[in-house]
């Protein structure tokens, strides 16, 4: 309800709310019948009297820019919490200066507009971005990345709209290209874990971006209805040398750009798969373990990615992996072997969409609609197997990790929320004298 | 400690807002005669909250009458963009008075 009041504040539009309350999945059918009479009242009132709008004109903001606030890091973090501007922790103090710093990193004006982005109709400025990489704890020179990272998510091919969905998913930031290097990004031992402060605050700064620009704070803030969540992703960058002298175009690559195109890649991930470890000196040695592992985990969702025709799921492959399966297969080959192996009986998957959300699958509607192919209908067999990915053309594949492992692992997204969107990083003038600068 | 302790000026981290008000439709003062859409996202038992609203109303305004959530797609789903940017010539078409619209995701 809360988070229902919020989006028809910031879309401009008044309409009257009808709750019903608690968990209707978990209902008998006799309290669900009870419940909709108790909220009978509150619909007739909502159909016959004018809803009053809570108008944001009624709020009164700081001008963009401002200083709100003057105080020690102790007291500026608590006038911080306090308004739900922090996601918990201390935050850098963004001060005149400091935002200044970043602003130097980018050729755009700190008042121009990228986007109004969902859910509290909030102006996506360059000035936001760079009080919030600051907030963050990101180095000026990061700043060409978290622009490129707002463009991304404010794509409306994203949907950012769904950022605060039950499911509770978080965004993922990937970044490819030569600025990896230049800004010290980890790919190799304990890639993904917190630690090295551009993956670490440039994950945090996204979440940061989306409570405070778009509106998702879990409560007591209003606009995030994640249910049970995890903790930010930090930045994930790929080896990219590693996948060159294997042979492997880079992710970069595999999203249509050039070779040495500076590029973030923002999707959702929802879950995380086991480490998955693998054994062999032969290619399907390690697709079959990751058929096991990451197929399987996967499998719960798939019919997420089927009913909604869009999945974007991710393998970070470990590089002593990759440069096994490098040896025979292409990344295509890999993605196909996936594609093609992972299976589950067809009754389960209806299980698991039922569960969810109470709607099973209708595989006949779905391959009249061209989601999926023939073969899912192919017997009335309920457990015939049928395929979890959607197809093998979106698997995305990062070679990253400790090249001394033989581990990988699997990134779940959340179907059509956080689609994988890629957006190319617009270097400043004099990109290279002021990173000189900054060393 | 406090007589050392920087001071630090800090700027707002929020940003303007970028909202264009639309004014609420007027409502009939019951629903005798009237005819509302319902819309659905698909998840959720809806459909059976849509069943249990329609005849609570039914009973209440016998001549009041409904359309479907099937008449307009589901508004969560794939193609969604496509069933919102129709949504309004088809509660025209239909000739929706009101709408009772389910969400939760």
């Amino acid at each position: 309800m809360k988070q229902a009041a919020l989006v028809a504040k910031a879309q401009g539009i008044a309409f009257a709310l009808a709750e019903y309350r608690g968990a209707p999945m978990v209902d008998t059918d006799a309290a669900l019948q009870s419940k909709v009479d108790d909220l009978l009242p509150a619909v007739i009132q909502g159909l016959t009297a004018r809803a009053g709008m809570a108008s944001v004109a009624d709020d009164v903001e700081p001008v963009p820019g401002s200083v709100v606030y003057a105080g020690s890091l102790d007291a500026v973090t608590q006038h911080f919490h306090e308004r739900l501007w922090t996601d918990g922790l201390p935050v850098i103090p963004p001060t005149r200066e400091r935002v200044a710093a970043f602003l130097t990193f980018t050729d755009r004006s700190p008042d121009d507009i990228l986007a109004v982005l969902p859910q509290e109709s909030r102006e996506a400025s360059i000035l936001s971005i760079a009080v919030n990489g600051v907030m963050a704890g990101c180095r000026p020179e990061y700043m060409p990345v978290l622009v490129a990272i707002v463009e991304a998510i404010a794509d409306p091919h994203f949907h950012l709209e769904d950022a605060g969905s039950t499911p509770a998913w978080e965004p993922l930031v990937i970044v490819s290209g030569p600025i990896i290097k230049q800004l010290d990004l980890n790919h190799g031992a304990g890639v993904m874990k917190v630690g090295r402060q551009a993956n670490s605050s440039i994950g945090r700064f996204l979440r940061l971006y989306l409570r405070n620009i778009c509106g998702y704070r879990i409560p007591p803030g209003d606009g995030d209805k994640g249910s049970i969540g995890y903790s930010f992703n930090v930045a994930l960058a790929e080896d990219e040398d590693f996948a060159a002298r294997i042979g492997w175009p880079t992710f970069g690559l595999d999203q249509g750009f050039p070779a040495g195109t500076n590029l973030v890649t923002v999707q959702s991930v929802l879950c995380i798969t086991p480490p998955v470890y693998s054994a062999g000196t032969r290619a399907e040695d390690h697709a079959r373990q990751f058929v096991a592992v990451i197929g399987n985990a996967f499998a719960y969702w798939a019919y997420r990615g089927l009913r909604h025709n869009v999945s974007h799921p991710l393998i970070v492959v470990g590089p002593a992996i990759a440069e096994v399966i490098a040896r025979e297969w292409s990344k295509d080959d890999l993605r196909r072997y996936l594609w093609e192996h992972s299976t589950m009986p067809a009754s389960r998957m209806q299980g698991f969409a039922v569960q969810t959300a109470g709607l099973g699958i209708d595989f006949h509607d779905l391959v009249q609609r061209g989601h999926i192919a023939a073969d899912y209908i192919a017997s009335d067999d309920p457990d015939r197997p049928v395929r979890t990915f959607l197809n093998a053309r979106d698997i995305g594949l990062v070679v990253a990790g400790d090249p001394g492992r033989n581990q990988s692992r699997g990134y779940l997204p959340n179907a059509n929320q956080g689609v994988r969107t890629s957006r190319r990083v617009e270097l400043p003038r004099d990109w290279a004298s002021k990173l000189a600068a900054c060393a | 400690m406090n007589e050392i302790e920087p001071r630090y000026e800090v700027l707002w981290p929020l940003a303007r807002r970028a909202v264009r008000n639309t004014a609420a439709a007027a409502r009939a003062p019951d629903l005798a005669g009237r005819t509302v859409g319902f819309l659905w996202d698909h998840i959720f038992r809806g459909d059976a909250m849509f069943a249990r609203i329609r005849e609570a109303l039914v009973a209440r305004y016998p001549d009041i009458r409904f359309v479907g959530h099937e008449a307009f797609g589901d508004t969560h789903g794939s193609g969604r963009e496509a069933v919102l940017a129709a949504l309004p010539a088809r509660l025209r078409e239909r000739g929706c008075d009101e709408v009772i619209s389910g969400i939760g995701a």
